[in-house]
């Protein structure tokens, strides 16, 4: 995936943190990133998508 | 602070500033623990370190953020799940993960939802939960497992895909789209096999 060109990296960023976020296996240890923080990322790159997804599939993702 | 990135079984070294920390047969690869903000840029770079090393071997990531305190701590924390972590990494030997998003376009003339009655809204979901069983159940016939997620989405679903039938599965994600021109199909990947580290049954 990280070869792809910068807007369709934008648009895999959903699918990048869809997986971070429920994804992989879990071993003992801290979490130590704020799940805060991460939200503002999908919320700021939610909206980058739109726009991108705007362009190329005429329907928002929500 | 060391973080996990993956678990493997193949000895192979990575590249410093990668370390392998042994236990059993298995190996934790770590990063040192950055303190730095989370911007898409550091989590696409650890993207890139975990797909260079998934080319040369099979691999379990680990759970995003998960950081121990020291190597010792890491050989603990993988004997602690070894038999599932061993069951994993067979799961998804030579296999990589295909991500697939659907967005069908709301009916233009559809009536708002609370003027619908109840049969209609049932019937409109159902009608939904048929057109993504057709999209997804030809594409989960191509996988060696599969998982569909809740979304706002048509269809939101992971494949778990053996390396040689990648071009056969993005083929046959080609033909839905033109067989249904109406939805947009977004394909991405391949993934390390996010969805499948645990076991999804």
């Amino acid at each position: 995936m990280t070869g792809s060109p910068v807007a369709q990296q934008d648009v895999a960023l959903v699918d990048l943190l869809d997986r971070l976020l429920g994804g992989g296996v879990v071993i003992a240890g801290d979490i130590t990133l704020s799940v805060a923080g991460v939200d503002l990322v999908y919320v700021g790159l939610r909206a980058l998508v739109t726009s991108v997804a705007t362009a190329e599939e005429k329907q928002l993702p929500r | 602070m060391i973080e996990l990135l993956a678990i493997t079984d193949d000895a192979t070294p990575p590249e410093p500033p990668l370390v392998a920390v042994r236990s059993g047969g298995l190996s934790a690869l770590c990063a040192p623990a950055e303190d730095a903000a989370v911007t898409a840029d550091t989590l696409w770079r650890r993207e890139a370190m975990l797909e260079e090393l998934m080319e040369d071997r099979d691999l379990l990531p680990v759970r995003f953020g998960t950081r121990v305190a020291d190597e010792a701590a890491a050989a603990r924390a993988v004997a602690e799940r070894r038999t599932e972590l061993e069951a994993g990494l067979e799961r998804v030997r030579g296999a990589v993960e295909l991500s697939l998003r659907v967005h069908a376009p709301e009916p233009a003339d559809a009536p708002p939802p609370e003027a619908s009655s109840g049969s209609a809204y049932m019937h409109a979901k159902a009608t939904r939960t048929q057109a993504a069983a057709r999209l997804h159940e030809p594409l989960a016939g191509l996988a060696r497992a599969s998982v569909v997620r809740p979304a706002p989405e048509l269809l939101r679903a992971a494949y778990l895909i053996e390396r040689e039938a990648i071009e056969p599965f993005v083929a046959r994600v080609r033909e839905l789209q033109r067989e249904h021109p109406a939805l947009s199909l977004l394909c991405t990947g391949p993934w390390p096999p996010y969805s499948f580290a645990e076991d999804p049954s």
